[in-house]
């Protein structure tokens, strides 16, 4: 189950498992998002590529209007799945 | 060592995850071997759905785990060929501009898993990886 919501805050929550059959889901809310925001993973326990891609099609588009994502509270396992990927380098990125 | 049929879907995948998840918990296996287990059954199940969207059989999917130690055969009946134990290079040192999106399931397992097999002959694929607990150097 993946889950994918604004906190009161304004960061973005995720929590669960952001997997090939969940992306669906995950690319509905951030295709909306047109502006900077901060994407919180202290729930998310999973992500595969299915996931990696959305998030890297998200920073792409909104690069070109200078926006970009942050996530923060990434676990261990995903830094690691996210330094395999590069994405060290394109998403500003805060581990638990 | 378990093994179960899944349905060639994208929708498998929850059921995937479950099913393998109960073995490697009742069989007290580390979060360190848990997580890329299931990062590499679902690009491996999910490459022999997207890539073979003719085909009808189901997936088998053998788990074994022991000592610590994870195995899992996936076999497909109906496959088209595709050694997923070729390199297939990714530039993740490229900028943001150049990165398309796509094209790191192979990558990503091939970083994480301990050993990978692939067997192809008379239209059926056999795909077989292992994972161990990472030992810690004293």
């Amino acid at each position: 189950m993946f889950e994918i919501d604004y906190a009161e805050s304004g960061e973005v929550i995720c929590s669960g498992r952001l997997d090939a059959a969940q992306s669906a889901k995950a690319e509905a809310f951030l295709g909306r998002l047109d502006a900077s925001h901060t994407l919180d993973f202290e729930r998310l326990e999973y992500i595969s590529s299915a996931g990696l891609a959305i998030l890297l099609k998200t920073q792409k588009r909104l690069s070109g209007s200078g926006a970009a994502i942050k996530i923060i509270n990434v676990n261990k396992h995903i830094y690691d799945i996210f330094r395999y990927s590069g994405f060290n380098a394109i998403f500003e990125i805060e581990t638990l | 060592m378990a093994a179960q049929s899944f349905e060639r879907s994208i929708d498998s995948v929850a059921s995937l995850y479950r099913f393998s998840e109960d073995i490697m918990s009742a069989s007290a296996i580390d979060e360190s071997v848990r997580f890329p287990v299931h990062l590499a059954m679902e690009e491996l199940f999910v490459n022999l759905v997207h890539y073979n969207p003719g085909a009808r059989r189901d997936i088998m999917v053998d788990v074994e785990a022991a000592g610590g130690k994870v195995t899992v055969t996936i076999t497909d009946q109906d496959a088209a060929e595709f050694d997923v134990t070729k390199q297939r290079p990714v530039d993740t040192g490229a900028s943001l501009s150049e990165r398309k999106p796509g094209g790191l399931g192979l990558h990503l397992i091939q970083h994480m898993v301990d050993t990978l097999e692939y067997d192809y002959r008379d239209g059926r694929s056999k795909i077989r990886f292992s994972k161990e607990p990472e030992t810690t150097d004293v």
